[in-house]
C-alpha cells in the first residue's frame, strides 16, 4: 500500500522519458524554417548594402550637383564680372572722348 | 476647356513678356540698332539688369581698388545697356541714324548735359542725365566715331563722385572732368561744341 504513489511516479516518468519517434516530416519542417530563416537573414543583408549603395550614390549625386551648380555659378559670376567691367571700360572710354572734344572746343576757343 | 486653357496661358505670357521688359527698365535694341548691327564688324553688346549686377557685385574683388570702385558704383543700378558697333569703312551710318538713336532719350526726364559735333571728322557726342526730383537716375552716352558708334545708357541713382573715383577703368572718371568742363563752357559760351 505504501508503494503506490511511488509506483505511480515511476510509471508516470517512464512515460515522460519513452523513447518516441520524431513525428514524421518534422526534419523537413526543422530544415525548411532554417532555410526560410538563412533565406530572411541574406535578404536583410542585400537590402542593407542595397540602402548603402543608394545612398552612396545618392550622396554622390546630390554632392556632384550642388559642385557643379556652383561652379557653373562661378562661371556665371565671372561672366558677369567680366561684362560689368567691359561696359564701365566702354563708357569710360566714350566720356573720354566727350571730354576730348570738350577740351579741343575749348582750346579753340 | 483646353483651348481657353491655351488661350489663357498665351494671355498671361503676352502680357507677361511687356511687363518683364519694362520691369528691367532697359530698351530693347530698336530698329536702328539692328541695322548698325548687321553692317558692323564688330559688335560689343553687354545688357545687365538689376538682378545681373547684383550677380556681378558678388564677384567684383574688393581688393581690386578698380573692381571696388565699380561694385561701389554698380550699386543701386537698376541696370546698364552698352552697345559698340565698329565699321571697316566711314559712312556706315548717316546722321539720320543719330538722331534716331537721340529721339529715343529726348524730353521727358532726360535733360541733355552734353551735345557736340564736329563737323570736320563728323565726330558727335552726346550726354543725358535723367534727373527725377533734382536727382540723376540715369545717364545716356552717345559717341558716334567716323567708324565706330557707342551707345551707353546706365539707369538708376549715378553719384558723380563714384565716377570719378573710376579713373582707373578706362578714363571712367573723366566724367567728373566732363561735368566741370559743361559748367565751365556753360559760363562761356552756349553747349553744342563744334556744331
Amino acid at each position: 500500500m505504501g508503494l503506490e504513489p511511488m509506483d505511480d511516479l515511476e510509471r508516470e516518468l517512464r512515460q515522460g522519458l519513452l523513447r518516441l519517434p520524431a513525428p514524421p516530416g518534422l526534419k523537413r519542417k526543422i530544415m525548411a524554417r532554417k532555410r526560410a530563416l538563412d533565406a530572411e537573414k541574406t535578404h536583410r543583408r542585400v537590402v542593407f548594402w542595397q540602402r548603402l549603395a543608394a545612398s552612396i550614390v545618392l550622396c554622390g549625386a546630390v554632392g556632384g550637383g550642388v559642385t557643379w551648380h556652383n561652379v557653373q555659378e562661378q562661371r556665371k559670376g565671372e561672366a558677369a564680372r567680366q561684362q560689368v567691367m567691359m561696359a564701365l571700360r566702354i563708357a569710360g572710354r566714350a566720356l573720354d572722348q566727350v571730354n576730348a572734344q570738350l577740351a579741343a572746343r575749348d582750346s579753340r576757343q | 476647356m483646353k483651348r481657353s486653357i491655351v488661350a489663357v496661358l498665351l494671355a498671361g505670357a503676352a502680357l507677361a513678356v511687356p511687363a518683364l521688359a519694362q520691369t528691367s527698365g532697359l530698351p530693347l535694341p530698336s530698329a536702328v540698332e539692328k541695322q548698325l548691327e548687321a553692317r558692323a564688324s564688330n559688335v560689343t553688346e553687354v545688357t545687365l539688369d538689376k538682378n545681373m549686377l547684383g550677380f556681378a557685385s558678388k564677384f567684383l574683388d574688393k581688393k581690386d581698388s578698380d573692381q571696388a570702385n565699380a561694385k561701389q558704383l554698380i550699386n543701386g543700378l537698376d541696370g546698364i545697356y552698352v552697345r559698340d558697333y565698329e565699321f571697316d569703312k566711314e559712312g556706315q551710318y548717316s546722321p539720320e541714324d543719330i538722331e534716331n538713336l537721340r529721339k529715343q532719350f529726348a524730353g521727358g526726364e532726360w535733360v541733355p548735359l552734353v551735345h557736340t559735333r564736329e563737323k570736320k571728322t563728323g565726330e558727335s557726342t552726346d550726354v543725358m542725365a535723367k534727373m527725377v526730383n533734382g536727382e540723376s537716375r540715369g545717364m545716356f552716352i552717345l559717341s558716334a566715331e567716323p567708324k565706330e558708334l557707342t551707345i551707353v545708357l546706365i539707369l538708376g541713382p549715378i553719384k558723380m563722385d563714384q565716377l570719378g573715383q573710376l579713373g582707373g577703368i578706362g578714363g571712367l572718371g573723366a566724367l567728373g572732368d566732363v561735368t566741370k568742363t559743361v559748367k565751365k563752357a556753360d559760363k562761356g559760351a552756349t553747349k553744342g561744341g563744334g556744331e
